[in-house]
């Protein structure tokens, strides 16, 4: 009787929760507008989100934490950014320091506990898959001194569109494209009679990829140990650069569209077809990651004769460098100012238009490469987000992005800083507003394209070392079907379980 | 008398000794290398003249200590050791107390208690880490080294087994004796079984020690300011150009662990010797 009794019960319960979502069709849609209405009435009366957070009074006497990228701390620009801060906002008590983590956190599963920094320096892919997940707060970019001197495509790096508003998220500070470094010392002695075609006292093989290529198979054959460019060619983030040139891109609609999958579009096979015939002249160390981080030491060594990376490794290049000079028998000033004269960093050469490297009379494309905008930007945890802006405003000051670029070799965002830094930081910003620099995507699916790029990748620089009967990529045929087959793969791993 | 050698003994000894040989190199040599690559003088292991490197110098052991701006290895040295010394105090005491409980005293539950504690204690420990973050997050014990402490020593009587063992085999009739000449039931675990235990102890001293000193993951979810690293999380986060100071860290590890365990096996053989039943 007691079992019977329990079993009726449960029967009710569960027929009245079936019943729960019966009634009158009308009646459920009308609740449903009504409910929308009352939102979007809410939303209209409702200031926006920017001017309430950012209302413009600083929170006094605080402490904020600022996380910053482990090379501005060792280089000791970080500790220079906090003092003058501290200086300047000591009359509010707002004091900076150290947000003292690692500088790839994971703001997304700590920032809620309230571990995380207040204002952090981030790439503008992982800053904007956190604005995704609203860990951070829109900033007021209009507003801030910076706004004018920073180009709009840096600016578009950190916008995100939501429910028909675009709010931006960060504030641009530095450019992040790879540059091509080599080294002075190791160009052959005529290389202002041979190596200069159009006599402008800059070797060739640092203006065209052709001058590269043929300079890396001849120093290759003098001394089989030595080489000219090496670079690790499974890294989709220098490689794809050489798609892009060709009318390859990642995603269509200003990267914004990732059903549009583009690595394969235009003419890419071409781009596909340099990197193959530039991993000939390396060794099977190009197939992976072996060269990037063995090129520090192998440049200043003389193994290698050139390589590419990013703008911020310019200093650990120096020093690797005074080191080999330092062993020579140099003493430390001589080594440091022979290696400054002899290392020389500087944008990519250019692509010949037919994807041919051993073409002569070559005509050539400006070369593209994919790049980064690193900022700041404020977590949405922070309880003083007007005294984090005010830090961004001061970090993002003229003076401090001079500081910045002088001491850490970066290229400012900002155009007036650019302008007085000069030398690779004007060619980047240039390179930036001509458009040859394509900024990483600043949505999630972006973090689907590196596995099927690297496979392509290592895939084809493997082929530069299988026997000719076994090759793949023969022709640019086979290479564009390979392109395509990375699209595919993209496409699915983004939309198969969407 | 002479032992007699004959072809197959003498073969038989030759193969065993290869073998053994072999099983040691493979385990020695990795060690070996490590040694030599973080007395490495360029620091970089692709300078390494085959496999080993070309030049030698203390350059990185000195740059480990000195250079801290980055990585702040003493720190993070001094870090491990006071959670490595404190879980090893409380986790001992608190797994002693367990074994010897269940050991010499029948209660209620005490079965059922002892088979959940096994079935327990087959999860891997870190199939419970979002709960231990999330309860980590409400006790305000992120960023606190006190908070690792706890929860290696209040994990480490869930392996309580081995030492319940132990206390097993000392005869319950030295207990009943005390008990008839009056002495109390910590009397005679102070007294009696606790100067009798002394490897068991040194065992779970030693176990409770190196768990902690070696541990990865818990410190990684638990700390998150770079001064409260562990060496461990610390090495981790190391640059990749700073192979020889990996090395190098990774070979100064090693030194407590071995002064300890130098220090204890006396004491190890001492306890076994003293705590043999004597007619």
């Amino acid at each position: 009787m007691k079992r019977k009794s329990i079993a009726l019960c449960m029967a009710v319960c569960l027929c009245a929760g079936i019943f729960t979502g019966c009634g009158k069709d009308g009646e459920s849609q009308e609740t449903a507008q009504k409910m929308q209405n009352e939102q979007d009435k809410q939303e209209k009366e409702q200031p926006s989100v920017v001017s309430t957070v950012f209302n413009g009074e600083l929170e006094h006497d605080v402490t904020i934490q600022v996380l910053e990228n482990d090379t501005a701390v060792s280089k000791g620009y970080f500790a220079e950014l906090i003092e003058a801060f501290n200086e300047e906002y000591a009359q509010y008590g707002i004091k900076a320091v150290d947000a003292n983590m690692d500088q790839y956190l994971d703001l997304a599963n700590d920032g809620p506990y309230g571990y995380g920094p207040d204002v952090l320096y981030q790439a503008n892919d992982i800053i904007m898959q956190y604005a995704e997940g609203k860990h951070i707060y829109p900033l007021p970019a209009e507003k801030m001194e910076c706004f004018e001197q920073i180009p709009e495509a840096a600016w578009a790096a950190y916008r995100i569109d939501l429910e028909g508003t675009a709010y931006t998220c960060g504030v641009p500070v530095n450019v992040q494209a790879p540059m091509l470094y080599y080294r002075k010392d190791l160009l052959p002695q005529d290389w202002e009679n041979v190596w200069d075609e159009n006599g402008n006292k800059i070797p060739d093989m640092a203006e065209n990829w052709n001058a590269m290529y043929a300079y890396s198979v001849s120093r290759h054959a003098e001394n089989s140990s030595q080489y000219g460019y090496m670079k690790s060619l499974f890294d989709v983030y220098f490689s794809s650069g050489f798609l892009f040139t060709y009318g390859g891109y990642i995603f269509g609609n200003n990267n914004t569209e990732p059903a549009d999958i583009g690595f394969s579009a235009g003419e890419a096979e071409k781009g596909a077809w340099v990197l193959s015939q530039l991993a000939s002249t390396m060794n099977e160390e190009c197939i992976d990651d072996s060269i990037t981080t063995n090129a520090y030491s192998k440049l200043a060594d003389g193994t290698y004769f050139a390589t590419i990376t990013t703008p911020d490794m310019y200093s650990t290049f120096l020093e690797e460098m005074i080191l080999a000079y330092e062993e020579e028998g140099l003493s430390k000033e001589e080594a440091r100012a022979k290696a400054e004269e002899n290392l020389v960093m500087t944008t990519l050469p250019a692509l010949p238009e037919s994807g041919d490297l051993t073409e002569e009379g070559a005509s050539f494309l400006a070369a593209k490469s994919m790049g980064g905008i690193n900022g700041y930007a404020v977590s949405a945890y922070t309880k003083h987000p007007n005294a984090c802006l005010a830090f961004v405003e001061f970090a993002t000051s003229y003076e401090m992005m001079v500081r910045r670029s002088e001491l850490l070799g970066v290229a400012p965002a900002r155009n007036d800083a650019a302008d007085a830094v000069g030398g690779t930081s004007q060619l980047l910003y240039n390179n930036l507003e001509a458009g040859n620099i394509v900024l990483m995507p600043s949505i999630k699916e972006v973090s689907q394209i590196w596995t099927p790029g690297e496979t392509f990748f290592i895939d084809l620089a493997k082929d530069a070392f299988r026997p000719e009967e076994e090759k793949k990529y023969t022709d640019l045929d086979a290479m564009k079907k390979g392109l395509e087959g990375v699209d595919q793969q993209i496409y699915d791993a983004i939309f198969t379980l969407k | 008398m002479r032992k007699k050698w004959n072809a197959g003994k003498i073969l038989d000894t030759a193969i065993t000794y290869v073998i053994l040989l072999a099983v040691a190199f493979v385990f020695f040599f990795p060690c070996l290398w490590l040694i030599l690559a973080s007395f490495s003088k360029s620091g970089s292991i692709y300078s390494f003249d085959g496999f080993f490197p070309a030049q030698y110098s203390t350059a990185s052991f000195v740059k480990l200590f000195t250079d801290t701006t980055m990585y702040n290895y003493p720190k993070w040295f001094m870090n491990t050791l006071l959670i490595a010394a404190g879980s090893c105090a409380l986790g001992t005491f608190l797994t002693i107390l367990t074994a010897y409980t269940m050991s010499r005293f029948s209660f209620r539950m005490r079965k059922p208690m002892m088979k959940t504690t096994m079935v327990l204690g087959m999860f891997p420990s870190f199939m419970g880490m979002t709960v231990v973050y999330l309860l980590m997050t409400q006790f305000g014990l992120i960023n606190h080294l006190g908070g690792l402490i706890l929860i290696y020593a209040s994990g480490a009587p869930m392996g309580y087994l081995t030492q319940k063992g132990f206390f097993d085999t000392i005869p319950r009739s030295i207990d009943e004796a005390a008990k008839i000449d009056g002495a109390t039931n910590f009397q005679i675990f102070t007294k009696i079984n606790l100067p009798l235990s002394k490897p068991i102890i040194v065992y779970t001293a030693l176990t409770s020690f190196t768990w902690p000193w070696s541990d990865f993951i818990l410190p990684k979810l638990l700390l998150k300011e770079k001064n409260l690293y562990t060496v461990a999380v610390g090495l981790m986060s190391l640059d990749e150009t700073e192979f020889a100071r990996f090395a190098a860290g990774s070979v100064f590890i090693a030194v407590p662990i071995v002064i300890l365990y130098f220090c204890l096996v006396k004491n190890m053989v001492n306890g076994i010797a003293e705590g043999a039943v004597k007619g």
